[in-house]
């Protein structure tokens, strides 16, 4: 009599097993071919307005940012460990300079006005002239820029790894720690951050009729019928184009002179089209950011207002129009954080 | 070890089949995801292309009063760009290749479109601002002028600079564009006029925004053209044919792959399976063999088992049959013995005898059935062996007739034939018992008187006994059960008789080779046929040789 092994049922398995696995297998592979070809579809769902309310959340990375918020402040950033980002981006001036040319420490003074870091991430290009495509293009400039912070990622990080509690913060937010590409990934989250939604006038433009003053919609009107949003349009109010300063008037003749700053655009593009065109900037927290143009020559928002009307629409603007037109810009002041500028 | 290395051949089968699956599931996961992923951007581009021309479209007219669409759009393509910059991998470096030189001579035209697009936004805010605000300027200063008496002429030379500035913004050919030249020229002779009528500066807004218009509108449309024109989607549409190009050699590839590993796969499941089947049948067979000898043992022993209690049964019966048969004439032997001690010398000589015959035939009749017995026994232990001789069968038939008929005391008669030859070779002995046992049966069952056929034919190769009597016969039911030791037929309790005889024909025929047939009607008497070979030891040596 032959011996009679049990070995049936596991081989029994490892065949069931094996034909189980070609047909997941082959039916897996038939799956994978389906896929989702939709696409979010990018519309304005405000009408046919030329201004757009800021976005109510932003993504970025808060832990990054709020790494970013203290390197914003940190001279330690520069190459002389003398001059931070907020020395030009004052936080109690939104984010932007309280005089014409920014003066700092070591430096020549800037040839242009220092414009507001609120919102940045809504800008199309970077800079008066538009000289950067992106905030990382933007920072990465700046950094190395020997009138500017004289400095480099790998200089920063360094000076930044002398002090322990950054060393601690970056181990905490990074898996790698305190790295150059991580001192400029924190700043640019940080950058990413500066978002100032719900301003008054945003919130009329999501439908509440009683967020701003009689006063203001006049001016909204004044604001599209002069002609303004031709230009400062947008989610950003501006900063989405260029254009000459001086469309209708000569802003340099009645100015008396003009040097090598004021050719704006034309220094990046050397074509002689752009010679003082500068990029429309960003009206968002315009109340907050005197005084203005790229040469801040106007004081005052008034003053800015009546120069635009005059230079760049040929009008001499009335009085109560131009109180309409202010009041407006002023309801454009969002909120950081929760709290109104 | 057989098996060890049995079931280490079908592992290893196991173990390549799902190496293949394996293999064909990685070539597999390549593809989809990746492509699926590019393929979208690249239709995408063409897509993204559209949108932007369409929305410098809208732009130009005015149905699109910002332009953070055309941001997104171009943002969206130079994404787009820089996504399909990474080629999938499994199109194959060469692949990769063309497919990055068709990215930068696409990337370029997206640069020109970039910068057009840089061009016309700035072009066209002012235009869209002056061609907004002109006629509702002119307008007012026409209505301003229409109020003053001198007002007329300004007022009519706007009036024509309106018509002009229209009819220019639908042509804007040379002709028309001459028209608001000279409309133009007109209106700045009327500066003074206009002074007078302190509108001095709104007519040079107005001459302002009709320059603007004049001078703008020409190029807006030319950068509308130019944007149009750039040959992107053409580029796209090159982009996506290389593409689609590169992917089908390479899916072509990755199918061939793919098939080869399914069928690897395929051998190794079927060689597999094969392996359990055949495994699986070599099993069966083993068991249902193993099943069959078992079986074979069970029945063996249930045979040995029956046979054995058949044995016991049967010797039980023996014991009890032959001790009651025994008792019979044992008694008879005791009551005359005891009879004759006692009362012999008081009895005549005729009595005595009497007594003593009774004891004779009483001992007698126990020799027969120890006879019987011993017969039977010696055959159903196997030991019963004939012993062939010469043998004249007539001459012993018609002796055995004879003595047959002496002790019947002559009250049946037997009527005995023979044909044939004679001469025959047969066991003298058990021919006696079973022809005598036959005979005396006959006689015994017939009424007196009755006549008894015995017809004995001799052919060449057998012989043939036919007793025939006229008695009471054999009820049919127990015909099967008539060559049992012991059994007597249900019709014959009133004759003596101790049911060894046929049993012993039986046994006896057995060991001869021969064979008996019965046919009995009951109370026409019975018929027996006996065949028994001719020459038994001829018959005998035949037998052993098959």
């Amino acid at each position: 009599m032959p011996r009679h092994r049990p070995v049936i049922s596991r081989d029994c398995w490892l065949a069931i097993l094996l034909v189980a696995h070609t047909i997941v297998t082959l039916l897996g592979c038939e799956h994978r071919q389906k896929f989702d070809d939709s696409e979010p579809v990018e519309s304005s769902s405000f009408g046919d307005q030329p201004i757009e309310p800021l976005p109510l959340t932003v993504d970025f990375d808060p832990a990054r940012a709020a790494l970013g918020e203290a390197l914003f402040a940190e001279p330690k950033m520069s190459g002389d460990s003398k001059v931070a980002c907020t020395d030009c981006h004052h936080e109690g001036h939104g984010l932007a300079d309280d005089k014409p040319h920014s003066s700092v420490s070591g430096r020549p003074d800037s040839a242009v006005n220092s414009p507001t870091m609120y919102n940045v991430r809504f800008l199309y290009k970077l800079s008066w002239g538009g000289k950067f495509e992106s905030l990382e293009s933007h920072i990465d400039a700046l950094m190395v820029n020997p009138k500017v912070m004289a400095s480099s990622w790998e200089l920063a990080t360094k000076q930044l790894s002398e002090v322990a509690s950054y060393r601690q913060k970056f181990a905490s937010v990074f898996p790698d720690g305190l790295t150059p590409s991580n001192v400029r990934l924190a700043i640019l989250d940080y950058e990413r951050s500066l978002v100032t939604p719900n301003a008054p006038f945003d919130q009329y433009l999501r439908g509440d009729a009683q967020a701003v003053s009689p006063e203001v919609k006049r001016g909204y009107a004044m604001f599209k019928s002069y002609g303004c949003s031709s230009c400062h349009q947008g989610v950003a109010i501006g900063g989405n184009l260029f254009e000459r300063i001086g469309v209708l008037r000569d802003f340099f003749a009645d100015r008396g002179h003009f040097d090598n700053a004021d050719l704006g655009r034309f220094n990046v593009t050397q074509r002689d089209q752009d010679r003082f065109v500068f990029r429309v900037p960003s009206l968002r927290n315009v109340a907050l950011t005197a005084p203005y143009f790229h040469d801040g020559s106007a004081a005052t928002l008034e003053a800015a207002v009546t120069d635009m009307a005059n230079y760049q629409l040929g009008r001499d603007l009335p009085e109560r129009d131009r109180s309409a037109l202010v009041a407006f810009l002023r309801s454009l002041t969002g909120e950081y954080r929760g709290q109104s500028l | 070890m057989n098996a060890s290395r049995t079931l280490r051949s079908s592992l290893a089968i196991v173990v390549a089949g799902f190496v293949c699956l394996l293999a064909y599931s990685a070539v597999e996961s390549v593809d989809y995801a990746e492509e699926q992923a590019y393929s979208r951007d690249l239709r995408r581009v063409q897509a993204a292309t559209a949108e932007l021309n369409e929305r410098v479209l809208k732009s130009r007219s005015a149905l699109m009063t910002q332009y953070d669409p055309l941001v997104h759009a171009l943002r969206d393509l130079r994404q787009l760009h820089e996504r399909l910059k990474r080629v999938p991998d499994f199109l194959g470096a060469s692949a990769a290749v063309d497919l990055r030189a068709q990215l930068q001579k696409s990337e370029a035209q997206l640069r020109e479109k970039d910068e057009l697009v840089e061009n016309f936004k700035t072009h066209n805010s002012v235009l869209q601002n002056s061609l907004h605000y002109f006629p509702i300027l002119a307008n007012s200063v026409i209505d301003r002028a229409r109020v003053a008496p001198t007002g007329a002429p300004v007022a009519s030379r706007i009036q024509t600079l309106i018509a002009a500035i229209m009819l220019f913004d639908t042509s804007a050919d040379a002709e028309s564009s001459a028209r608001v030249q000279a409309a133009q020229l007109e209106l700045s002779a009327e500066k003074q006029a206009a002074h007078e009528l302190q509108l001095d500066h709104e007519l040079e807004l107005i001459l302002a925004h009709s320059r603007i218009i004049l001078e703008r509108k020409p190029i807006a449309d030319r950068i509308v053209q130019q944007i149009l024109s750039v040959p992107l989607p053409r580029m796209a549409r090159a982009l996506e044919e290389a593409y689609s190009m590169h992917h089908r050699s390479a899916t072509d590839r990755a199918l061939l792959v793919r098939q080869i590993l399914f069928g690897l796969a395929l051998v190794t499941v079927v060689l597999g399976l094969t392996d359990v089947i055949l495994r699986m049948r070599r099993s069966a067979q083993a068991l249902q063999s193993a099943t069959a000898e078992l079986r074979d043992a069970n029945a063996a022993l249930a045979r040995e088992r029956e046979k054995e209690r058949q044995l016991g049964e049967l010797k039980t019966r023996f014991v009890s049959m032959t001790s009651h048969e025994f008792r019979t004439p044992l008694s008879v032997i005791l009551s005359s013995t005891e009879l004759l001690e006692n009362y012999s010398e008081r009895w005549n000589a005729e009595r005595r005898m009497d007594h003593l015959e009774r004891i004779r035939s009483a001992a007698r009749s126990m020799d027969r059935m120890l006879d019987d017995i011993l017969i039977i026994g010696r055959a159903e232990a196997g030991m019963l062996r004939p012993s062939p001789a010469q043998l004249n069968l007539e001459e012993f038939c018609r002796h055995l007739v004879e003595s047959l008929e002496h002790s019947s005391a002559r009250s049946h008669s037997i009527r005995y034939s023979f044909s044939g030859d004679p001469q025959v070779t047969l066991d003298e002995r058990l021919l006696s018992e079973v022809v005598g046992n036959l005979l005396s049966n006959a006689l015994k069952y017939s009424p007196a008187g009755s006549q008894v056929h015995f017809d004995v034919i001799a052919n060449d190769d057998q012989c043939r006994f036919e007793v025939k009597d006229e008695g009471i016969g054999i009820p049919e039911a127990d015909i099967p059960r008539l060559f049992q030791s012991f059994f007597r037929a249900s019709n014959a309790d009133q004759i003596k008789g101790s049911g060894l005889g046929l049993a012993v024909v039986k046994k006896a025929l057995d060991v001869q080779n021969g064979t008996i047939e019965v046919q009995s009607s009951l109370g026409n008497g019975s018929q027996f046929v006996v065949r028994v070979p001719r020459d038994l030891s001829v018959s005998r040596s035949s037998n052993a040789e098959l």
